[in-house]
């Protein structure tokens, strides 16, 4: 379960480039649930996602991971609890390290290392069985360099990496937007296969409205630093994408015209 | 060339291989130049001879040696984390005080070990002439260091620095705690520069508070010539080839010197070197430029 507590960051606070990303967020994820957010750029939604991570330390507020106040705790030390998976398909991954390498590290996150070797036989075998999922043939080249991959390839690596070790609470930071829509959907339907089978707590941020209703269970929409709604349930099964846009063109302010053309070519 | 000066040229490839090893380490697997070896390597032999000359057995002082040239890469990485003083600046800071300090640890500027005990003494009793009994005691010594080094990058904790040094956003976000693996490679990189002068003091029977100049520019030599030669993602590979190219880069060297046609003497090395790591790094270069020219014509189809 993840909750924030008016969480509020401020970057260059004093500064004539103040900027205000989040102005006091309210979030309660149960554990198991999928939620999926949307807003325009600027919005908040990554920088709300950065500051689960720990990537980003909140000016204010609280956040809990179940019932452990995490709010003081580095990015390092979230590990245990929380993987990710980032836009960019080059973050993801170590491109000098092979695709073995780069899962073993995977493999050990949230431990701390040792000097034990970190790659053994048995591991191999969980990588080659996990990398069969992917339907890439990545199984057969596990000591090839990452950087020889493509970028869908690596990203749909990078999934699989986030997924190796247990954690309660997995964070996708539009790990699609970078794909073309094949591998896209490709990399979607692992996603959800692996959020199924680990129930995982997971928050997703997309610019795709539809990507937002199709997969999870739960849609916010962020604007100007603030969660604006919050879509669940059966009323949530009701929507589409035309509502949303009309639900977001509202949270915009009256009369304003939707000028975002990312989320309709998303849409 | 004669055997002896051949041996002796092996001897210091050695040695220096210690040094390749650990510029590996800052350079490449995390990407942090490092200039500090310039005066870590003085001060393992300044530390190791001082020591000896103070009457400490000899394995005792080139282990103080080994730990002081750690604490020295502590310090460069202490002042670029802590106060994010570019890499390359907080180097020159240290090596710069290195100097100072050397000279204060050795009390005058250059200490001989020509009658003293060295770790070479216990195995004197062999019986093995000395040209050779100090070639196999490094070559010995260096394989095993060169072995560890190479296990370690292999361990857990040794994939989690070379994580942090190819995309420490992908590392952190894995559990790796960034900042501690900058201070353990600067300390172990450190600590095999000074090890490396420590042997170098005792083989040679001398410490001097000027021998580091240039180190850092042989050891990146010796990197890049293994480089060369070795393509592999075998970190063995990989850390044999530093060794074997700092071999090289010294056989290269005393053969300019010792090839009267060519007219070079001792102190024309700095410029032999400086231009040989300039193709080292330009060569490569230009073949990236030219194959990345040639995939724009195939239609940028890579």
């Amino acid at each position: 379960m993840i909750r924030c507590e008016d969480i509020k960051v401020t970057f260059n606070a004093g500064m004539a480039t103040e900027k205000r990303a989040l102005r006091g967020v309210d979030l309660e994820i149960p554990q198991g649930e999928f939620v999926t957010v949307i807003g325009s750029n600027g919005a908040g939604k990554s920088t709300l996602l950065n500051t689960i991570a720990g990537d980003i330390r909140s000016t204010g507020g609280n956040l809990f991971f179940d019932d452990t106040n995490v709010t003081a705790v580095p990015a390092a030390g979230r590990t245990r609890d929380v993987a990710r998976v980032f836009q960019d398909p080059l973050a993801g991954t170590c491109g000098n390290m092979t695709i073995e390498e780069n899962m073993a590290l995977a493999y050990g996150r949230g431990k701390r290392g040792g000097l034990i070797p970190a790659l053994n036989d048995d591991l191999r075998d969980l990588f080659r069985e996990q990398l069969k999922r992917l339907n890439l043939g990545l199984e057969d080249r596990l000591g090839a360099e990452m950087g020889l991959l493509s970028g869908g390839q690596r990203q749909s690596v990078s999934l699989l990496m986030s997924a190796l070790q247990p954690s309660k609470i997995l964070l996708l930071d539009e790990h699609t937007a970078a794909l073309d829509p094949k591998t896209a959907a490709l990399v979607m339907d692992i996603t959800d296969q692996i959020v199924e089978e680990k129930q995982l707590t997971v928050m997703m941020v997309t610019h795709s409205m539809r990507q937002a209703l199709d997969h999870g269970t739960r849609t916010i929409m962020m604007h100007e630093g603030r969660k604006v709604f919050d879509l669940q349930g059966e009323e949530r099964k009701q929507y589409d994408v035309k509502d949303l846009l009309n639900l977001f063109a509202k949270a915009k302010g009256d009369g304003e015209e939707l000028d975002d053309d990312k989320l309709l070519l998303g849409a | 060339m004669s055997l002896f000066s051949f041996l002796g040229t092996l001897e210091i490839g050695f040695i220096f291989g210690l040094v390749a090893v650990g510029v590996y380490l800052t350079f490449r697997v995390l990407d942090f130049p490092d200039l500090t070896v310039d005066g870590s390597f003085t001060m393992g032999a300044a530390l190791a001879a001082a020591l000896i000359v103070g009457g400490i057995n000899p394995y005792v002082a080139t282990l103080c040696a080994a730990l002081g040239g750690a604490a020295a890469g502590m310090l460069t990485a202490w002042l670029n984390l802590r106060f994010n003083i570019l890499h390359l600046l907080a180097s020159i800071l240290t090596m710069t005080a290195l100097y100072t300090i050397n000279l204060r640890i050795m009390g005058k500027p250059n200490l001989a070990l020509i009658m003293e005990d060295t770790v070479l003494t216990p195995f004197e009793a062999l019986g093995i002439p000395a040209m050779y009994l100090k070639l196999i005691f490094v070559a010995i010594v260096v394989i095993l260091v060169g072995l560890m080094i190479a296990y370690f990058l292999n361990t857990q904790y040794g994939m989690g620095m070379r994580a942090t040094g190819a995309n420490p956003r992908m590392a952190q976000a894995n559990g790796i705690v960034v900042k501690e693996k900058i201070y353990a490679g600067l300390a172990l990189s450190n600590g095999l520069v000074a090890l490396a002068g420590a042997l170098f003091a005792q083989t040679n029977g001398f410490a001097d508070s000027t021998m580091g100049i240039g180190t850092i520019v042989v050891g990146l030599a010796a990197v890049i010539v293994g480089e060369s030669l070795f393509n592999s993602r075998s970190m063995l590979v990989i850390i044999f080839s530093c060794i074997i190219g700092s071999l090289l880069y010294r056989l290269a060297v005393s053969v300019a010197l010792n090839a009267d046609f060519l007219g070079f003497t001792a102190s024309d090395l700095n410029l032999i070197t400086a231009v040989l790591v300039g193709l080292a790094l330009i060569v490569p270069h230009i073949r990236r430029e030219q194959k990345a020219r040639k995939a724009a014509a195939l239609g940028g189809e890579a």
